[in-house]
């Protein structure tokens, strides 16, 4: 018996909404990063589920492209954050509010 | 064999060589550039002698293009020269009387100690050369828009001529109103060229050009196709418009009434440049014009009319302001107007003869008078007010003798040349105005004119030349040289003589029309290739025009055919004897009096000439300028206020929605995440998914 691919796209939905969640509630870069890590992930579930579902490979290959470049994402977003501590003593995102008008 | 005609152009070339020289190396010449000025316009007298006997001898007109400006397929824009015998006649007057002046003003600006002094010869040379060759262009003109174009020529010519003293304060004025009075005529002027163009596309005086086409519809009504019109406008109504644009441009150049006021002040020139302005060039110019393009104007009738009567007008109205003038070429200059009237007049009631007669012998006589005065003022240290001269007579011989015979023919006293011409005027408006009762006005003001007419005229030589001198300068004038007399001389003869051209009272008396030379001159004319008849530039077809196409009929004078021009000669002749005897008496005494003191109010409105120039700049800063301040205010407060109030509105919106940029990237987010949510409920409202 195998497990219908809506359950699935729920998952997919929850993660991604936890995701979001995180990122509009938190302060912290770290914690940003993690839930963007969450958001794509829960992508990565869907390709992976409609891939099962469809019987085709596609999408499994293209869930493994979303994994290096969130392994890309994260090296740059750390690099970012590492400056963001450096300037600001602390990860908070809500205090480098230079770059507007 | 070279014909005369291949060389026309050189005819306008030499003066402009000679405008070249005294440009670049005229300071160091003998004499400063008036030797190479002479030199032109004598060879340029010489060629228009030589090119007016190949057409008398060949009975030939003469029309060939020189250079194509643009060829626009199937319209083109040419520079021509035509030669007929109008255009023939008038280049010998031109040419001979810048010839003239050229000779006197080397005794008027180099022998003279006062303007030796202020220098500046090479200049005037210059602008002499350069006036003379545009004007000789202008005349020799083939289509309407080379003669637009040299017509604006002169007119610059004028400007640098007039204003050739520009230290000064008065002649750089003068010389700005000149040219910016003719230059709103000539605006008109423009636009009527360009309507021509449009309407004909062409824009040629002769066989084949405007003045055809149009007759030739206006008699037959063929060939409508090739001409265009506005709209459903009338095609007689359209010529006449286009007529009256054009005729602006002569008002302005011919000083007609209202565009007449720049004329008298234009004497703050140099004195030979007023006789070459208004006897030869500039003023000339208008009046050609229309008698050159008479066969379009022929069948006009209402623009006849208003040319007459603009003529008739102009010639009363300012001949009554030279009455009352002290300074004697401003006598002239009113004068020169109220002549050139007589020949508006003249070109109104289709008496294409007369006025050209007209033009010829005021050009001679003119330039006499103008040189006389300038010899005048020559010789007695530049005093121009009559009231400060008198006595001239016995120590300046003559002059005397030669400006009395000018002011004799400008009177219109037989037998000098201004009678017959001025009496023809008057006799063909009388024979239109028996029939038309608004002819019979201008004929009116014409006749009336002719008393005052006399009157100046004598006024100005008795207190010139008569009586006793009234300043030590009147007393002992300087001797004049050959330069200054020579000329003179030459022209008190023409004066004197060229009245026997066309003696039309005598011609009828006998019945013999052969001794009418200037009429059978101005009727004759044959192609030179291919001895096509010319028909369409000829006294004949005019004529023709004026009675059968523009409707207007000659009346029948009351006493017989053969004695009518005999009897009104005699009333115009004893009205101008009237009025210089009137001036004799008044003002061959003695000790004159100064009569217009006691003219009170009418005296002074008049010596202010009507105050039209106060109007006139009540015009400008009265009318015009709030018109103009009115526009401005629009301008920048409606049209750029509109542009204005947009870009601030933009602005302060910008200003105010730039704040919603926080820089915190949650509320960017955030801002995402909620259009997401609103953009997908919306598409879902639409896409029916919550039924």
């Amino acid at each position: 018996m195998t497990v219908p691919v809506e359950w699935y796209l729920v998952l997919s939905a929850a993660v991604f909404c936890i995701g979001i969640f995180g990122i509009l509630t938190r302060r912290n870069a770290l914690i940003f990063l993690i839930s963007v890590e969450l958001m794509l992930n829960a992508a990565n579930i869907n390709l992976v589920a409609f891939s099962h579902f469809y019987g085709n490979a596609t999408g499994q290959v293209f869930a493994l492209f979303t994994i290096g470049l969130a392994a890309a994402e994260v090296a740059i977003g750390i690099g970012i954050i590492l400056v963001l501590t450096r300037n600001f003593g602390e990860a908070d995102v809500t205090l480098p509010t230079e770059m507007r008008w | 064999m070279v014909n005369a005609f291949d060389l026309v152009w050189l005819i306008a070339a030499l003066p402009f060589l000679s405008f070249v020289v005294s440009v670049t190396v005229g300071r160091w010449l003998p004499k400063e550039g008036a030797l190479p000025g002479i030199a032109a316009t004598a060879g340029s007298l010489a060629l228009s002698l030589w090119a007016f006997l190949t057409v008398r001898s060949s009975g030939a007109h003469y029309e060939n293009e020189l250079y194509t400006w643009i060829d626009a397929g199937g319209f083109e824009l040419t520079f021509g020269v035509l030669v007929d015998p109008l255009s023939s006649m008038m280049l010998v007057l031109v040419s001979l009387v810048a010839f003239l002046v050229h000779v006197f003003s080397m005794g008027y600006m180099n022998d003279d100690e006062l303007h030796r002094e202020k220098g500046g010869f090479p200049r005037y040379y210059a602008g002499l050369g350069l006036f003379s060759a545009s004007m000789l262009a202008f005349v020799f003109s083939s289509n309407l828009l080379m003669a637009f174009m040299f017509f604006e020529l002169v007119g610059l010519c004028s400007w640098i001529l007039i204003g050739f003293w520009f230290r000064e304060e008065a002649p750089p004025s003068a010389a700005k109103k000149a040219f910016l009075v003719t230059r709103f005529g000539d605006y008109f002027f423009l636009v009527g060229v360009v309507g021509i163009l449009v309407t004909f596309g062409t824009s040629g005086f002769a066989d084949g050009g405007f003045p055809q086409i149009a007759s030739h519809f206006l008699e037959t009504g063929e060939g409508a196709d090739h001409i265009w019109v506005p709209g459903d406008l009338d095609t007689q109504t359209w010529f006449s418009i286009l007529g009256l644009l054009v005729l602006g441009g002569v008002i302005g150049k011919s000083a007609q009434f209202p565009l007449h006021t720049w004329l008298p002040d234009a004497m703050e020139g140099p004195t030979p440049v007023s006789a070459l302005i208004h006897a030869a060039t500039m003023v000339a110019a208008g009046v050609y014009l229309v008698a050159r393009m008479f066969g379009f104007y022929a069948g006009l009738p209402t623009v006849l009319a208003i040319i007459a009567f603009i003529g008739g007008f102009t010639a009363l109205f300012a001949a009554s302001m030279g009455v009352v003038k002290d300074d004697i070429k401003q006598v002239l200059a009113y004068s020169t107007i109220s002549q050139y009237g007589y020949m508006m007049l003249a070109l109104g009631v289709g008496g294409y003869v007369a006025a050209s007669f007209h033009l010829l012998n005021h050009a001679f006589f003119k330039a006499l008078l103008f040189l006389g005065a300038g010899a005048v003022i020559v010789a007695t240290h530049h005093h121009q007010d009559m009231w400060k001269l008198g006595g001239l007579k016995r120590e300046m011989p003559v002059t005397y003798y030669t400006f009395l015979a000018g002011s004799l023919a400008l009177a219109g006293i037989v037998p000098f040349s201004g009678f017959w011409s001025k009496d023809e005027v008057l006799y063909d408006a009388l024979l239109i105005g028996l029939e038309q009762p608004l002819f019979l006005a201008a004929y009116a003001m014409g006749l009336l004119a002719v008393f005052l007419t006399g009157f100046y005229t004598f006024r100005m030589v008795f207190l010139t030349f008569h009586g006793e001198p009234r300043s030590e300068h009147a007393e002992h004038p300087e001797p004049l040289r050959w330069n200054t007399k020579g000329p003179l001389a030459v022209l008190g003869v023409l004066a004197t003589v060229t009245g026997l051209l066309n003696m039309k009272p005598v011609a009828e008396l006998i019945g013999n029309h052969d001794i009418l030379y200037l009429e059978n001159w101005l009727d004759s004319g044959t192609a030179a290739n291919g001895g096509e008849w010319m028909g369409s530039l000829t006294y004949h077809h005019y004529g023709h025009l004026v009675h059968e196409v523009a409707g207007l009929h000659e009346g029948s004078p009351p006493p017989s055919a053969e004695l009518a021009p005999i009897v009104f000669g005699a009333i115009s002749l004893s009205l101008a004897l009237g009025g210089a005897l009137l001036a004799k008496s008044i003002y061959d005494v003695p000790e004159p009096e100064r009569m217009t003191d006691r003219l009170g109010p009418v005296g002074r409105v008049v010596q202010r000439n009507y105050y039209l120039d106060e109007f006139q700049v009540w015009l400008a800063t009265g009318v015009t300028e709030p018109v103009a301040r009115a526009s401005n205010t629009f301008d920048q407060g409606i049209i750029d206020g509109a542009v204005n109030a947009t870009s601030s509105v933009s602005l302060f919106s910008g200003e105010r929605v730039r704040r919603i940029q926080s820089g915190a990237v949650t509320n960017y987010v955030l801002v995402i995440v909620m259009s997401l949510i609103v953009f997908v409920v919306a598409v879902g409202i639409v896409g029916g998914w919550f039924l």
